[in-house]
């Protein structure tokens, strides 16, 4: 059978289902971050509602964003563009839209419970216990639909975009397990400081195992279809994984340099911290490589303009962070806006950019039509580009007034009205994510159901 | 090539990668430390166990640290955080940022009416605060996490309360014998260097307009705005804020007041303020409460010394 004939009968159910998981939390995520932002400013508008007071609605934004919106994104991709590299069919549509189910059960009664006050109080970790089960149970699933794919594959060769995405659902699957500590069911956690030491190897795997393996997945997928060019070097990709997956997995401990933390263990944290730059610059130079000469082509398309976008953000990110893992700069940024700062280049710049061009990509694909309006995408795309900008630029100065300002022995007191424009122009910000979050709902659905376009 | 990768390679591969490095990072830092109690260590009650869940639920944690570094000034840092302080934590409550203050030590700082009207609108007692309201609690579950947060701290903590139970029942005493007593046994209390000592520097527009500043920002919810001690904290809190009016002609010096300010008065809700003002800033506001309230001020009054340089 030819390409073309296994796009005709893919339905592809697994992947509009993600696609629409993805849009919607990204609204839901969005508003609570607004609602968060807004409190900062007027303490006083949480009014006497226990389910909107700050310390409830922070979690549920931030397990929003990262299982709501930006995992659903990416995985809507990695279950439209393997098949494809494989050249077979999803082993079971039925089984794909049974796990987008049961996420969305998990995540809506996630956030129910934390809005009521229930919670493990790790972050990343909140979840309450019968929540992990089902979101455990959901990564099986889906493993088991990416992996029986794999077996029934006409294409010998794994490209690439495979490795990493199932990588990082069976990786994911096992350290939510440890980190979330599902042995205990009634805390979901360890004692004292080796639960923080198991806290920030899990919590920092949310990015490192799951967040940046997915995108990466989808930025080699993306990047050389939308260019129609193969991929610059093979050996790169060979590299990128295999030092991502040993150097990403293990410095968690730099979020804990000033803590109590065995030395030897934050020794190797900030050494690998920097050795970072080998897995990211090897992805990048690959990527950006294949790109050299086709900018045009990725501007041409909404998808791959954000999934491009995605990788310069990434390149951002990982940079500074591993300037953050240096005791001496931690001493001014740690505790403070600066890592929020940073929290959002890496979460909304890199990873939702490149799963809101993961989606923007595969829509016209999967529905044969172009999208319902290319215009409200690059809306979206301009919304959130500038909105990432904005983000980092004013929560790192609030970071750098704040962690400053207590160096030099000024109270936390004393500095709040300083930081109270800082917070404005941050809920400005913000405010501007939510409506292109809501745009791209509408676009989303409007392209799916209710699409006049031809057909192309 | 033979570095081609199949999906054994992948999976097999990926996972034994994940299972050295839980190894490494976390099960051998788990296995290989003694975490033995430090000396400050001392079992929760099942009360401030209680308390310490309602935190938990009302996320204080993304607020609020609970781990002081050697270079912290702020609340918490006459202890540097030491492993053997945690072992009772499940979960630990680090945190990750601070809007909010450190609470490793908030233990006694204040005595339990100071956090009934902080937990009821922490504007009261701290005019700029952003701490959300927690009166949605309602008065048993406030009881509870207050309970919690006096234990932070443990045995340091214990320490300290007692130094507040013990002051807070001198205090009731003193405000209970009516206000010409009690005026008394607060003024007693400040050492007599300070007592006799007037405020060295002169009363000036600019001065008082700068104390006005900071009791907007410190001193309103107690002491209210015409400093009769009625502001919005007041029915929390017992004995309750100050009426600076009942201080004229009591002898009061700018000595006391400064004194006072500082140090703040243990026992009773007034908390010290050496942290967050510095020395010009306590005299002002001090002058602005005598000035605008008590209306006596000794400002600049003989003798002084030398005249300070910036004098005008
Ligand atoms: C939005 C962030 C935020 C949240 C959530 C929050 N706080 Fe606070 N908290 C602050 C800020 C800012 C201050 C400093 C100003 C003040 O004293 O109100 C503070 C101060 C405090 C203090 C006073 C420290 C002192 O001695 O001056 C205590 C005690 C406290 N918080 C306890 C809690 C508890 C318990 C919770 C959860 C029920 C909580 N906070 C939730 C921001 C927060
Ligand atoms: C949380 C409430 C609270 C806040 C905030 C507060 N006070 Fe007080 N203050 C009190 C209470 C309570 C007393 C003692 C009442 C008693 O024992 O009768 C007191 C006593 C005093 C006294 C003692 C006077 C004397 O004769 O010894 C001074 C001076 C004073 N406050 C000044 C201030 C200033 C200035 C500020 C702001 C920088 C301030 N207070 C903030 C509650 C507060
Ligand atoms: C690849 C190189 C990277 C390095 C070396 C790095 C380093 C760090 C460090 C040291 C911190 C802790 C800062 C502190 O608490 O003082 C941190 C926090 C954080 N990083 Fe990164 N980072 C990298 C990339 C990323 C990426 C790609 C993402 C997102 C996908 C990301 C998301 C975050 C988030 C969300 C936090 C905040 C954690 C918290 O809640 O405290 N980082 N990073």
């Amino acid at each position: 059978m030819s390409k073309s004939q296994f796009t005709a009968i893919q339905t592809n159910s697994t992947a509009r289902g993600f696609c629409l998981t993805s849009a919607f939390w990204m609204v839901i995520a969005t508003l609570a971050g607004l609602t968060a932002a807004t409190e900062l400013i007027a303490p006083d508008i949480s009014g006497n509602v226990s389910w909107l007071v700050f310390g409830r609605v922070r979690p549920i934004h931030v397990n929003l964003v990262l299982f709501g919106f930006v995992t659903p994104g990416l995985l809507a991709a990695a279950f439209y563009f393997l098949p494809r590299l494989l050249r077979t069919e999803l082993y079971s549509e039925k089984l794909g839209i049974a796990a987008v189910a049961l996420w969305n059960v998990a995540i809506a009664a996630g956030i129910i419970a934390l809005a009521a006050g229930h919670s493990q109080g790790r972050e990343y970790a909140e979840l309450i216990w019968p929540v992990d089960v089902l979101l455990v149970i959901t990564f099986a699933l889906l493993f088991w639909n990416l992996i029986m794919t794999v077996r029934r594959r006409q294409e010998p060769i794994l490209y690439v975009s495979v490795w990493y995405a199932c990588a990082a659902v069976i990786l994911t699957g096992v350290t939510y397990c440890l980190g979330n500590v599902v042995w205990k069911p009634d805390s979901g956690a360890l004692v004292g400081i080796p639960d923080a030491i198991l806290l920030w190897f899990y919590g920092h795997n949310i990015f490192g195992l799951l967040l940046t393996p997915l995108s990466i997945a989808v930025a080699y997928y993306v990047i050389p279809t939308a260019i129609r060019r193969p991929l610059y070097s093979h050996t790169l990709s060979l590299i990128g994984f295999w030092s991502l997956l040993v150097v990403y997995s293990h410095i968690g401990t730099h979020h804990l340099l000033q803590v109590p933390v065995p030395t030897w263990l934050k020794v190797v944290a900030i050494v690998d911290s920097i050795a970072m730059v080998i897995p990211v610059m090897v992805f990048l130079i690959n990527i950006w490589y294949t790109a050299k000469g086709s900018l045009g082509e990725v501007h041409a398309d909404i998808g791959a303009k954000f999934v491009f976008t995605g990788t310069i953000m990434y390149f951002v990110v990982s940079i500074q962070g591993s300037i953050m893992a240096l005791p001496q700069v931690q001493r001014v940024t740690h505790f403070n806006n600066w890592v929020v700062g940073h929290a959002h280049v890496g979460v909304l710049g890199f990873a939702g950019m490149i799963a809101l061009g993961g989606l923007y990509f595969i829509l016209p694909r999967i529905t044969g039509k172009p999208l319902y309006s290319r215009f409200l995408a690059d809306l979206q795309y301009w919304f959130v580009f500038l909105g990432t900008i904005g983000f980092t630029t004013v929560l790192t100065i609030v970071g750098l007034i704040q962690g400053n300002a207590w160096l030099n022995g000024e109270m936390i007191y004393r500095v709040l009205p300083e930081l109270q424009i800082y917070y404005i122009m941050r809920a400005a910000v913000g405010l501007t994510v939510f409506v292109s979050a809501l745009i791209g709902l509408y676009n989303i659905v409007r392209t799916l159901y209710f699409n006049p376009g031809e057909a192309a | 090539m033979s570095l081609r990768m199949t999906p054994g390679a992948v999976v097999i591969g990926s996972l034994a990668i994940l299972a050295a490095v839980v190894f490494v990072v976390v099960f051998w830092p788990y296995a290989s430390t003694d975490y033995t109690p430090s000396e400050i260590y001392r079992a929760r009650s099942s009360v401030e166990d209680g308390g310490r869940a309602i935190y938990i639920a009302n996320g204080c944690v993304y607020c609020h640290s609970q781990s002081i570094r050697a270079f912290d000034w702020d609340l918490g840092s006459e202890r540097i955080a030491q492993a053997g302080d945690y072992v009772a934590d499940r979960p630990i409550l680090l945190g990750s940022e601070r809007t909010g203050v450190d609470l490793s030590q908030e233990g006694g700082e204040h005595p339990d009416d100071w956090h009934l009207a902080h937990f009821i609108n922490p504007r009261y007692t701290r005019p700029n605060s952003i701490m959300p309201r927690f009166a949605f609690l309602g008065d048993d579950k406030i009881h509870l996490l207050t309970r919690y947060v006096q234990s932070l701290g443990l045995k340091q903590a214990d320490h300290r309360m007692a130094r507040q139970v013990y002051w807070k029942q001198e205090a009731i005493k003193a405000y209970e014998a009516g206000p010409v007593a009690n005026v008394k046994w607060l003024a007693e209390h400040v050492p007599p260097g300070w007592r006799n000592l007037a405020n060295p520097y002169p009363t000036t527009a600019a001065g008082l307009a700068r104390g006005h500043k900071i009791y907007q920002e410190f001193c309103i919810g107690c002491h209210g705005p015409i400093g009769d001690g009625m502001g919005p904290a007041q029915p929390y809190i017992y004995p309750p804020p100050l009426n600076f009016t009942i201080l004229q002609g009591r002898e009061i010096s700018g000595g006391i007041l400064y004194y006072q300010i500082m140090n703040g008065i243990t026992g009773t809700a007034m908390p010290y303020f050496k942290r967050e003002l510095e020395s010009q800033k306590i005299w002002e506001v001090g002058n602005y409460v005598a000035v605008y309230f008590i209306n006596q001020s000794d400002a600049g009054a003989e003798p002084k010394g030398i005249p300070s340089a910036w004098e005008p």
